[in-house]
């Protein structure tokens, strides 16, 4: 569905490979800057690449125009601003832009962005103002109009950061469903213990660089965390649930490099 | 549409002929309102009698160029505002005004304007336009137009054409300098039907191209990232916007000279009143351009009689204030942590 070839993105992105195919649910990780939004900015098209391809769906997304590219891809950036002016219906109908570009929106139009709604939650929103929402019903406010898009690709900027427990494991237990429907979900996490528990595959970043990509358990090893995170960690399964969980012992001190 | 809508509509349309009888009936000949339709028809019927030539020949054209000069400002400064991101943007931001002011100074002062009706409008025309594709140019790399550096490319490039203007008016004689005068506060005066025609033909150009792009508008203020990602073409909607808006300005420069403002208070009130959509804004800001400036020009012949004000004194003492308050505003909102 998605395929990467030896992407660079001068000097953020370096020689990042990988394919990606429908119905898994990927997490993205990596330390700050390690090239997350970087490489899914370019993954949505939103941002050229100074080398490699990225294929969606078997072609080079890039040379495809904005519409193309929204109709198979919805990306979610990091920030959504908390004084955008409309109702969250408005806000989620936006998603159709790339079906009915005047804003003249059909039956069809509709339906998507009802059912975007739903799947999220928002029905009894739809006419509520967007900044009266608060933070957890905003993101999935953002994610509904991804869903709108009827993208069978949605990548998704860092989605539950800064949100409290209860909307981060609605929203992923939400992006879950989705995956099990036959959507590539890609996410980028900088909770790692929720990658863990909830993606199917991690995707680990460094410097720019693809360094693990896999099961998630097979992922979180401690060299990886130690090298990577700089943390003392190690993956076990919780004896009460048969969860996968993180356990962090220690920061490891920064060294001058 | 909402009920506000709506009656916002209704109020608007309610002006715009209240401002239209008035336009056409106050001036030194008093035209009773009942008598216009009669007055329009025995002009354009050939009867040459003084009031059939004071409404046919003088108001009719110049209440048309009042209604499609201020529907133009205001509608080019209601799609700034949106690609801009800044509800402080007005057509001055890029360059079409102070180019057209420049243009029509060096056409007095060189002594084209002399020699030919055209030279002064035509000059501003071009010169408009050229000082905006410039700015364009200085504020786009890698196809890609960066708001920030077009406004601060267009602050640069109208003080270097208002000091240019103002080193011409310094040299010229009286007679040329009250010339250049009206170009420089803009006017309505002497306004005619080629006037009123062309401006009908760029408008009638213009408004589907907004009115079409009006979705993506609203989607850009979201932010341009969250724009592109649900298909919007930025960088497209941008061009097309900047380059329509900047040749109605240009052709509106052209016919009135420079008329500050309304670009900046019409859109800016209306959109309390019509919500954050831009299609009902759109049309909104055209009708009540049309309905400032036909006030401002009343205002501008009536307050000082014999004496006449160019109108863009007028909207400049209403724009100035207002410009002012939304700075006051903005700064309280900022104290109060809004």
């Amino acid at each position: 569905m998605i395929e990467i070839h030896h992407l660079h993105y001068h000097p953020i992105l370096k020689d990042i490979c990988a394919e990606f195919a429908p119905g898994e649910m990927v997490g993205l990780v990596g330390p700050n800057g390690a090239g997350k939004t970087t490489l899914l900015r370019a993954m949505a098209g939103v941002l050229r690449p100074t080398g490699g391809t990225v294929q969606v769906m078997g072609e080079p997304i890039h040379a495809r125009e904005p519409r193309w590219r929204a109709c198979r891809v919805a990306y979610l950036p990091q920030f959504v601003a908390d004084d955008i002016p409309f109702t969250v219906r408005e806000f989620v109908e936006m998603g159709r832009y790339s079906h009915a570009p005047s804003g003249v929106l059909g039956r069809a139009d509709a339906a998507a962005v009802d059912d975007a709604l739903a799947v999220m939650g928002l029905m009894g929103y739809q006419d509520t103002p967007l900044a009266n929402l608060s933070g957890g019903e905003r993101q999935r406010a953002a994610i509904a109009r991804c869903l709108a898009q009827e993208a069978p690709i949605l990548l998704l900027d860092e989605p539950i950061a800064s949100l409290d427990i209860h909307y981060q494991l609605d929203i992923l237990a939400r992006l879950r469903a989705l995956a099990g429907e036959g959507r590539l979900i890609i996410i980028a996490l900088h909770h790692l213990e929720l990658a863990l528990a909830h993606c199917q595959r991690t995707v680990c970043l460094h410097r720019g660089r693809l360094v693990a990509d896999g099961l998630p358990d097979e992922v979180f090893t401690p060299e990886l965390l130690r090298a990577v995170f700089r943390v003392d960690a190690r993956p076990f399964r919780d004896p009460h649930t048969g969860a996968l969980r993180l356990s962090v012992s220690a920061a490891i001190p920064s060294t001058p490099e | 549409m909402t009920r506000r809508r709506a009656w916002a509509f209704g109020a608007l349309a309610f002006a715009l002929l209240a401002s239209a009888a008035l336009e056409i009936g106050i001036g030194p000949v008093i035209i009773p309102f009942w008598h216009i339709p009669a007055d329009t028809w025995a002009y354009f019927a050939g009867h040459r009698g003084l009031d059939a030539v004071v409404v046919g020949a003088i108001r009719w054209p110049r209440l048309v160029v009042a209604v499609l000069a201020g529907s133009a400002l205001a509608l080019s400064g209601a799609v700034l505002q949106a690609i801009l991101r800044n509800p402080m943007a007005d057509p001055g931001v890029i360059g079409v005004s102070s180019g057209g002011a420049l243009g029509a100074v060096i056409a007095v002062s060189t002594g084209f304007a002399a020699r030919t009706q055209v030279a002064t409008p035509a000059l501003a025309f071009a010169f408009g336009l050229a000082v905006a594709a410039i700015i364009y140019r200085l504020a786009t790399s890698a196809r890609r137009t960066d708001m920030y550096r077009l406004l601060l490319a267009g602050v640069a490039l109208s003080s270097l054409c208002s000091a240019i203007i103002t080193a011409i008016l310094d040299l010229s004689p009286l007679e040329e300098m009250q010339q250049m005068m009206f170009w420089l506060f803009g006017g309505l005066d002497g306004s005619n039907w080629t006037e009123a025609a062309t401006l009908a033909a760029v408008n009638a150009l213009a408004m589907p191209v907004f009115l079409r792009l009006a979705f993506a508008y609203d989607i850009l203020t979201t932010g341009e990232e969250h724009a592109e990602a649900v298909g919007v073409d930025v960088e497209r909607i941008k061009r097309v916007s900047l380059a329509v808006a900047a040749l109605i300005v240009a052709v509106a420069v052209s016919t009135t000279g420079v008329i500050s403002f309304v670009g900046l208070i019409v859109p800016h009130i209306l959109r309390r009143l019509m919500g954050p959509n831009h299609r009902p804004l759109l049309a909104a800001s055209a009708m009540g351009g049309a309905v400032l400036l036909t006030l401002s020009d009343l205002v501008g012949r009536t307050a000082v009689q014999p004496a006449e004000l160019n109108v863009g004194i007028v909207t400049s003492c209403l724009g100035v204030p207002f410009f002012l308050y939304l700075l006051y505003r903005q700064r309280r909102g900022r104290d109060a942590g809004l």
